[in-house]
């Protein structure tokens, strides 16, 4: 890979090296190199811009879970080392929660959750970035509830005025990074389906879907066959029924030993003024930053995997409501 | 396919069809049609043998489950027209228990469990089977112990002497397939792996799993990684440290849209005497059924490494014999 160390044999190979490098392996410093100084950072709960929080950060999370481990599903990418890569890592996260930190006191509890990243690769370094992490599996298994947790956030960060604001489109900054993806078949199809999903067509589920379907959602919820499909989707769009979808980057891959598979980001911008999995209708503005990936099979989509961030929803919604 | 309907486009096409057919469709009586007269049947609990006790096992099933579905996760095969095809059917299955039945009286709960059975079909005749339920995963979610509801089987079967005798390889009848599977490499690749686990080799779930696997198992749907196929495997075979590991069916396959993949039907046949999954060694003579669906993938070995594996046991059926032996219930 050109402009890259010459032992990562392909983007794979770099994303989930850099990431056992930096977590389990403990040589956190190398953020120094494979960070850009002026990273753009987007994750639901907020925006940072640059690299100097990073490595602080990341011994917070060690801190806090020392025993976390970094299992990566999936990389599903597009791009050349030339014009910079895309990567788009499902990972399973296992860890203790040992140490004091951003979840409160230690609990001792064992934690396993999922998170999405999409990161910009060029010349050996990633300097663009948008991750959501099953923040919603992590609180709970943790023994909160996801709304009370938002709530408590919100005072622990100071108050409605000080706290960290939730991202939304108005705070973002254009980075590096302006591809949209690749025009693979799988790309799109995966976006069809999920388009007409958010069109209220969910019909469309029985028709695409393997009847067997595995989907795995927010809150580390694992559900089987389009019934489980059906009610996941049902109760985000029911909650967000006029706000706008919008497909940010999509892209598709077959690869040896692979099925064919699909990545998708993906947003929901709007209000919050229907009945769904997120309660009362507040009429808060909401935006929900959204990963799915997706297996396809000869009976239909086989294998989803969506995340977004239930905390940062509950957020912006308490933020209006007080 | 020669000798079959032409309705069928290719045989998981027959096999996922003939599914929907008599479970959720409700066509029992195709069963005369798609189920030799004489069929054997071997579940871990037993043999039996015949279309018609099918078809009356089918009505007390739907009895206690209404809402049964069978969802086919996969279908791997072999075979042809001449030797007859052999299909490894993974299914899910799911259902509320609505009606009184093997379960005890109705207790509403919903259930999900996995299974698997082999079928050997020809000229549209479903000839020859092997089939294992999650049995101790579907006890558990309405609300039974597998051990107690294993000792509650022997009890309400008339006690250790009388009671229905879980299958054994002396009980056995010659159904007419006597394929071994085809020669594919995934398949040799996944038979190789199970043996060296079985010869005690734990480091093979190191190297040749995925170390971010997807894993489904016996009273487990849905569980990762490494220790999580340690558990199973090592737990398994540390009960039954001296018994005979055997492989009788071996698949593998490269299909378009698919990862490759593998499907064994294996057997360990021996002594209890180890602490594992069963807990203190009772000495009992115990023959277990299990079958194993493995995804491949690019990850971690130049061979490549198991991605995802759903592996069944029917761990009632192991209880049993152990309690039959103790007659401790």
């Amino acid at each position: 890979m050109k402009g890259f160390d010459e032992r990562w044999k392909d983007l794979p190979d770099y994303i989930l090296g850099v990431t056992k490098e930096i977590w389990e392996d403990r040589n956190i410093a190398s953020l120094n190199q494979y960070y850009a100084d002026d990273i753009y950072v987007r994750s639901p709960a907020s925006f940072v811009k640059g690299n100097r929080g990073v490595i602080g950060a990341t011994m917070a999370t060690l801190n806090e879970f020392p025993d976390r481990r970094l299992l990566g599903e999936d990389v599903i990418w597009c791009g050349t080392p030339e014009t910079g890569m895309l990567s788009s890592h499902r990972l399973l996260s296992t860890a203790t929660h040992l140490g004091e930190g951003v979840y409160g006191e230690a609990t001792g509890k064992q934690v396993r959750y999922r998170i999405l990243a999409d990161c910009h690769a060029i010349n050996n370094q990633i300097n663009d970035e948008w991750l959501v992490r099953d923040q919603g599996a992590i609180v709970r298994q943790m023994g909160w509830d996801a709304k009370q947790y938002a709530v408590d956030l919100i005072e622990r960060e100071g108050g409605p005025e000080a706290c960290v604001q939730p991202f939304h489109p108005d705070l973002d900054e254009q980075g590096p990074y302006r591809g949209r993806g690749n025009d693979s078949v799988w790309g799109n199809a995966f976006a069809h389906i999920l388009s007409e999903i958010m069109d209220a067509n969910l019909a469309i589920i029985p028709q695409h879907y393997d009847r067997a379907v595995t989907g795995y959602f927010p809150g580390g919820q694992e559900l089987s066959s389009t019934d489980g499909v059906d009610s996941f989707w049902m109760g985000l769009r029911a909650a967000f029924p006029s706000a706008t979808f919008q497909i940010e980057h999509l892209m598709g891959r077959e690869d040896p030993l692979m099925p064919a598979r699909a990545a998708l980001r993906w947003s929901l911008t709007g209000k919050h003024d229907g009945w769904g999995v997120f309660g009362r209708p507040t009429g808060a503005e909401v935006h929900v930053m959204g990963i799915s990936h997706a297996e396809f099979g000869p009976w239909g989509l086989r294998r989803e995997y969506t995340l977004f961030d239930e905390t940062a929803i509950w957020k912006q919604i308490a933020l209006k409501t007080g | 396919m020669k000798g079959f309907s032409n309705r069928w486009k290719d045989f998981p096409d027959y096999i996922l069809g003939i599914t929907h057919e008599i479970w959720e469709d409700r066509q029992l009586r195709t069963l005369d049609h798609y189920y030799a007269e004489n069929i054997p049947m071997r579940f871990p609990s037993g043999l039996a043998q015949g279309n018609a006790g099918v078809i009356d096992g089918t009505m007390a099933t739907l009895a206690e489950f209404p809402d049964r579905q069978l969802k086919g996760e996969d279908v791997i095969w072999s075979g042809d027209e001449e030797v007859g095809y052999l299909s490894s059917h993974r299914i899910l299955t799911t259902g509320t228990h609505l009606g009184n039945g093997a379960f005890g009286e109705a207790t509403g709960q919903k259930f999900i469990i996995r299974a698997i059975a082999d079928c050997a079909a020809k000229e549209d005749t479903i000839y020859d089977e092997w089939l294992i339920r999650d049995v101790a995963g579907l006890a558990e979610q309405l609300g039974w112990d597998p051990q107690e509801y294993a000792a509650e089987m022997i009890r309400r079967e008339g006690g250790p002497e009388n009671c229905v005798r879980p299958f054994t390889p002396d009980q056995d009848v010659d159904g007419g397939y006597h394929g071994r599977g085809n020669d594919n490499i995934w398949g040799a690749r996944y038979a190789g792996i199970l043996t060296d686990i079985m010869d005690k080799r734990m480091e093979t779930i190191r190297t040749r799993y995925d170390r971010a696997c997807s894993l489904g198992y016996p009273r487990v749907m849905f569980d990762h990684g490494w220790d999580a196929a340690e558990l199973f495997w090592l737990g398994l075979r540390s009960s039954f440290p001296t018994a005979k590991f055997e492989i009788h069916h071996q698949i593998g396959r490269e299909d378009p849209m698919m990862p490759p993949r593998s499907a064994i039907r294996w057997s360990l046949t021996g002594t209890h005497s180890g602490f594992g999954t069963f807990g203190t060694p009772t000495g009992a003579d115990v023959h277990i059924m299990g079958m194993s669906h493995a995804e491949f993938g690019p990850f971690g070995h130049p061979d490549g490494t198991i991605r995802r594996e759903f592996a069944l046991i029917d761990e009632v059926a192991v209880w049993k014999q152990i309690l039959m032996h103790t007659g401790d219930i």
